[in-house]
């Protein structure tokens, strides 16, 4: 269930969060519409609830430590969903190098512990599989798919957050999807 | 074009991402998250700060400016109605025009080179 605010009252919500008299209770508002969808946008990335939902806190902090930063030049979701994927990336990039893996080459075995590690799961096998083939594409690639597929994002949304041309997301997403494929057809 | 396999993958799995939380962690994680977040400077200026003044108490000052030029000009408006009413000139008013004429007056209250030999003559002359 997302509960993503429509556009109308996130404009509403920005407003309220630019008057200092206001902005706390409406911070408050900000963490119930959006922490579900940013949620699941850094555990698909992290595949892991604890670190998602260490990663969600910090998102959140750095936003409300920001808050004066935030002109109301981007959309208040754009906004965050920078802040939470940056987030996640440092963390993964981070990971990575402790285990001394480079962030643009996918670790099968890294990959594959991370998602052991997740208890938090429905037991759905095939769900499974897909996020493990998802696991091995380069963190760029996972993030396009991730949005794409199950955030059913626009493109010029994703555009926005991530900083790259549509034709170039559409590209990107294509060959997750080759990639994924290829995954499967390895397994049949 | 993509691949069937793939699309029939993605198809059978559709939106599940297989991945649960803990019951009631969204709106557990809302309440202590609004919870933990610090006192930021500028709440405490806007804390500190005066109340927010009402809309009246804001005009009020432009208001009584206005108020004072419509006085002034009001004033300006009736001096200059008086002033040219033609009851205060000469030929609009007989009184005056009259007295204009008269040598009399213009002895008694206009010139005023008589000096008190003179004065104290004409009080003799009219036997007072």
């Amino acid at each position: 269930m997302s509960n993503k605010p429509s556009p109308e009252a996130s404009a509403r919500l920005e407003e309220r969060l630019r008057d200092p008299s206001q902005a706390r209770k409406a911070f408050g508002d900000v963490i119930a519409a959006y922490s579900e969808p940013l949620y699941w946008q850094i555990r698909r990335m992290v595949n892991n609830h604890d670190d998602a939902n260490d990663l969600l806190q910090n998102t959140f902090m750095k936003a409300w430590l920001s808050l004066d930063n935030f002109r109301g030049d981007a959309r208040l979701s754009t906004w965050l969903y920078k802040i939470a994927i940056n987030e996640s990336l440092s963390f993964l990039e981070k990971e990575k190098r402790r285990a001394g893996v480079s962030i643009d080459s996918p670790d099968a075995r890294a990959a594959s512990a991370s998602l052991s590690a997740d208890t938090h799961i429905d037991g759905d096998t095939l769900a499974l599989q897909l996020r493990q083939a998802v696991s091995q594409l380069p963190e760029k690639q996972q993030l396009v798919f991730n949005m794409r597929y199950y955030d059913d994002m626009k493109y010029e949304d994703m555009s926005a957050i991530l900083g790259t041309s549509v034709g170039a997301l559409k590209a990107s997403y294509h060959l997750a999807v080759k990639k994924i494929e290829k995954f499967f057809a390895g397994e049949d | 074009m993509e691949s069937n396999n793939s699309n029939s993958i993605l198809d059978r799995v559709g939106r599940r991402s297989g991945m649960t939380v803990p019951d009631g962690y969204f709106q557990d994680f809302a309440d202590r998250m609004a919870a933990s977040l610090p006192v930021q400077e500028w709440e405490r200026d806007a804390a500190s700060s005066p109340a927010r003044r009402s809309v009246w108490q804001i005009v009020r000052p432009y208001v009584y400016m206005a108020a004072m030029f419509m006085g002034v000009w009001c004033m300006m408006h009736i001096f200059n109605h008086v002033s040219s009413s033609p009851e205060m000139t000469i030929e609009g008013n007989t009184v005056l025009a009259q007295a204009v004429g008269s040598d009399t007056f213009i002895d008694d209250y206009i010139l005023d080179d008589a000096d008190s030999a003179d004065l104290l003559d004409d009080v003799w002359n009219e036997s007072i």
